[in-house]
């Protein structure tokens, strides 16, 4: 738990005019499970490029493992303990997924043929149908399998259960515990699905716009962040530091604070609201909480421009 | 064994966990020296991070309900006789005052307060 297995400082990337990612200041620790949420387009996938050494960075700087993938003999070596499993599968389609694990083999010093054996045969891969024949959710095994044979300290995994069926994310999340959690390794993951989220997941960062609103330990949402809802005549826009988001609707007001909610609470209570509700709330819940714009209160959703919360101490 | 979670429930996972066991062991669906099974096969059982269940297992032994044993295992303690009676005592005076705070609230009478509690100790069943 000592290093930080991923770490962006200031971490930017602009297409032309347009910001895709905005100093971005990430800090994965070795081991964790860290869901990486936002809608689309908020700009999870450039990130996780740039990890990669496939997007170069307009500024700021990231480091995998300790090493600069903006570097190329770093790169090759990031490249050979980080694991990649892309939303797009681009893989060569006339190929079979055991010739896909030969040549894959080739290329990680840490490749196991038996985890390779092992997964086929759990995951049940047809081994020898075309890559382009196989269905989404086989395709998708077959990229699982290929990060996961390598041996890797890192996965990182772009909505690596988009079009599955839930059987086989039931699957997928049993093999990512038993195969990569448990030995205690790392896991960088995008997903809309955040029922997955919380089950695997220990920590979460959300990305909006390209930046990031909130990184949080999983835990720590549940006991801490709490929603209150407030209803009375001109509701304060209370400025709390705990505060991360306060949307009016009509006569009420919803309020998501980080921590000490009943002392929040009690304050609008003493500037004369009624407090209908001090509830924990599900991530979900916090998400649409976080990225939603209806009904902003002025001058405009809070959670858009407060600085990123973070647990780390 | 047969746990049930619920992620979204904003009750920390951990605790969930912690309650069911004791729970379990309370109404002796878990015996005395019964073994729990390896962090990471409940992790991949329940579908869950490995640390949750660890941070569980850890507040378990600490709290007296299952001991470990070095190099390996998990087992439920010998009926938490380890634990001091003022210590027993002490954990349990929060939940007792809990019970009396709500009871005056909802102006139920002292009798039919402890009736509920007796209700539940019957449906746990067995032991003194």
């Amino acid at each position: 738990m000592s290093e930080a297995a991923i770490l962006t400082e200031g971490l930017s990337k602009s297409f032309g005019a347009q910001a895709a990612v905005s100093a971005l200041s990430l800090k994965i620790q070795t081991g964790a499970v860290y869901g990486f949420l936002g809608r689309n387009g908020a700009g999870k996938t450039t990130t996780m490029r740039m990890l990669l050494g496939l997007v170069r960075p307009t500024r700021g700087s990231a480091r995998v493992l300790g090493l600069d993938p903006a570097k190329e003999p770093e790169l090759l070596r990031i490249l050979e303990r980080v694991g990649f499993v892309p939303q797009r599968k681009q893989l060569y389609g006339w190929a079979t997924p055991a010739e896909l694990v030969r040549m894959n083999k080739a290329y990680f010093p840490s490749w196991s043929d038996d985890a390779a054996a092992g997964l086929a045969k759990r995951l049940e891969i047809p081994m020898k149908m075309p890559f382009k024949k196989l269905s989404i959710g086989n395709q998708s095994k077959v990229a699982l399998l290929l990060a996961l044979a390598q041996g890797a300290d890192i996965l990182i995994l772009d909505e690596p259960t988009a079009g599955l069926d839930p059987v086989m994310v039931d699957e997928i999340l049993r093999t990512l515990i038993e195969d990569h959690i448990s030995q205690g390794r790392t896991i960088f993951v995008s997903s809309h699905h955040l029922g997955e989220v919380e089950q695997i997941c220990d920590w979460v960062g959300v990305l909006e716009e390209g930046r990031l609103l909130l990184e949080s330990r999983l835990e720590e949402i549940r006991q801490e962040f709490r929603l209150v809802i407030a209803s009375g005549e001109g509701l304060p826009v209370a400025t709390s530091p705990n505060l991360v988001s306060a949307t009016t609707d009509g006569r009420f007001r919803r309020y998501v604070v980080t921590r000490e909610a009943e002392r929040f609470a009690a304050e609008l209570r003493g500037q004369g609201a009624t407090i209908l509700e001090v509830s924990p709330l599900g991530l979900r819940e916090l998400f649409l909480h976080l990225v939603r714009k209806e009904d902003p209160c002025t001058p405009g959703n809070v959670g858009a421009k407060a600085a990123p919360v973070s647990s780390f101490s | 064994m047969l746990l049930h979670l619920n992620p979204s429930s904003g009750v920390p996972v951990y605790l969930q966990l912690e309650a069911q066991v004791k729970q379990a062991v309370a109404a002796g669906a878990l015996r005395m020296g019964e073994a729990l099974p390896s962090t990471r096969k409940l992790a991949a059982e329940l579908r869950i991070n490995p640390n949750t269940v660890a941070r569980a297992y850890q507040d378990l032994e600490r709290d007296g309900v299952t001991r470990s044993v070095p190099g390996g295992g998990t087992y439920v303690a010998d009926g938490m006789s380890g634990l001091l009676k003022s210590e027993k005592v002490k954990r349990l005076r929060p939940h007792a005052r809990q019970l009396a705070v709500e009871g005056r609230q909802l102006r139920m009478t002292r009798e039919e307060t402890l009736k509920l509690l007796e209700e539940e100790l019957d449906k746990l069943g067995g032991q003194a």
